[in-house]
């Protein structure tokens, strides 16, 4: 008679090694920032640091400033919320939560124009910097951190 | 002190003797009657000696005994080595092809698992663009691109060609 155990037990035990984690709560920090290059530039704000280096190597500006920003802490991983300056819009909504991360619907607007959407995977560990229009001497950037 | 029954199990095997046997033998009612019966009881136990007692084996029946005992032996221990083989499913055959089936089996399972991991380890480090547009009437030369900086672990969508705007938006 054949002993279907020991297969049973080792495919259970490659399913369970398959099976992902689960994930806990995780804040999105989302941010309006303006590059630009001046003579006395100001520090960087603290949730950049992280992606100082590159953001100075990769747009060639010495100085960063938020101008709009939100702290979002994801439960469900159904939520929107908007980070907003005085001109600029950026509607954030997430659609679910998978292996790889947060899917997210991004919208830039202009005051009520629409000016750039996209559909982003935002993993843990991967900031996701969306270049936005030159704004005077400067450049819009959509910076987006899991923190 | 021995009851009567004991004297007289005794006096019939001829065991009591002097001054025990004279006293018993004048206690009995019937002493023609004790002794026809002490008679009678010696005939049936001779008797009993002759037709039950042990047979003696001679050498050669006891030989004979012995060989026929051994053919039955062997006789009996074929079948159970038989019976042992047939009662286990795991001959070596069977149990190098189990083998070499689980292994592969596992083998199979381990490529598939670590196929279906691999996109997912490597999204994990990694935010990844799935789609982006503008709007072609705001932004008609407006080109789009995106790519990793994996030093960093930067995702980066960049825009080219979006309308400029004045300093003025910079404000907060």
């Amino acid at each position: 008679m054949v002993r279907p155990f020991p297969f049973v037990t080792a495919f259970i035990a490659l399913i369970m090694s398959a099976a992902p984690g689960l994930r806990a709560a995780e804040t999105v920090w989302s941010g309006l920032v303006i590059a630009e290059n001046v003579a006395q530039p100001e520090s960087i704000p603290l949730e950049l640091t992280r992606i100082e280096r590159l953001l100075k190597e990769l747009f060639g500006y010495n100085q960063f400033q938020v101008i709009g920003q939100s702290s979002k802490t994801l439960k469900t991983g159904q939520e929107d919320w908007l980070a907003t300056s005085k001109f600029f819009g950026l509607h954030v909504d997430a659609r679910g939560e998978s292996e790889a991360g947060y899917v997210l619907n991004l919208k830039l607007y202009k005051e009520k124009e629409l000016l750039l959407e996209t559909d982003a995977k935002l993993s843990k560990r991967s900031p996701l910097v969306i270049k936005g229009p030159q704004v005077g001497s400067g450049q819009l950037l959509l910076v987006l951190i899991v923190q | 002190m021995k009851t009567f029954e004991e004297k007289w199990t005794a006096w019939l095997d001829g065991q009591l003797t002097g001054k025990e046997l004279v006293e018993f033998e004048a206690s009995l009612p019937d002493n023609a009657a004790a002794k026809l019966e002490k008679l009678e009881a010696k005939k049936l136990g001779a008797l009993l000696k002759r037709e039950l007692g042990a047979h003696a084996i001679a050498n050669e029946e006891f030989f004979s005994h012995q060989l026929r005992e051994r053919i039955a032996r062997e006789n009996v221990e074929p079948f159970r080595e038989q019976a042992a083989q047939v009662s286990t499913w795991w001959t070596i055959r069977r149990l190098f092809w189990t083998g070499t089936a689980s292994l592969a089996l596992f083998l199979v399972f381990a490529v598939f698992v670590m196929r279906e991991k691999n996109p997912a380890e490597q999204s994990r480090y990694l935010s990844q663009i799935l789609n982006a547009r503008v709007d072609p009437v705001v932004s008609p030369n407006a080109t789009i691109s995106m790519f990793e900086a994996k030093g960093d672990r930067v995702t980066v969508l960049w825009t080219e060609g979006l309308q400029s705007l004045p300093a003025d938006y910079a404000a907060k």
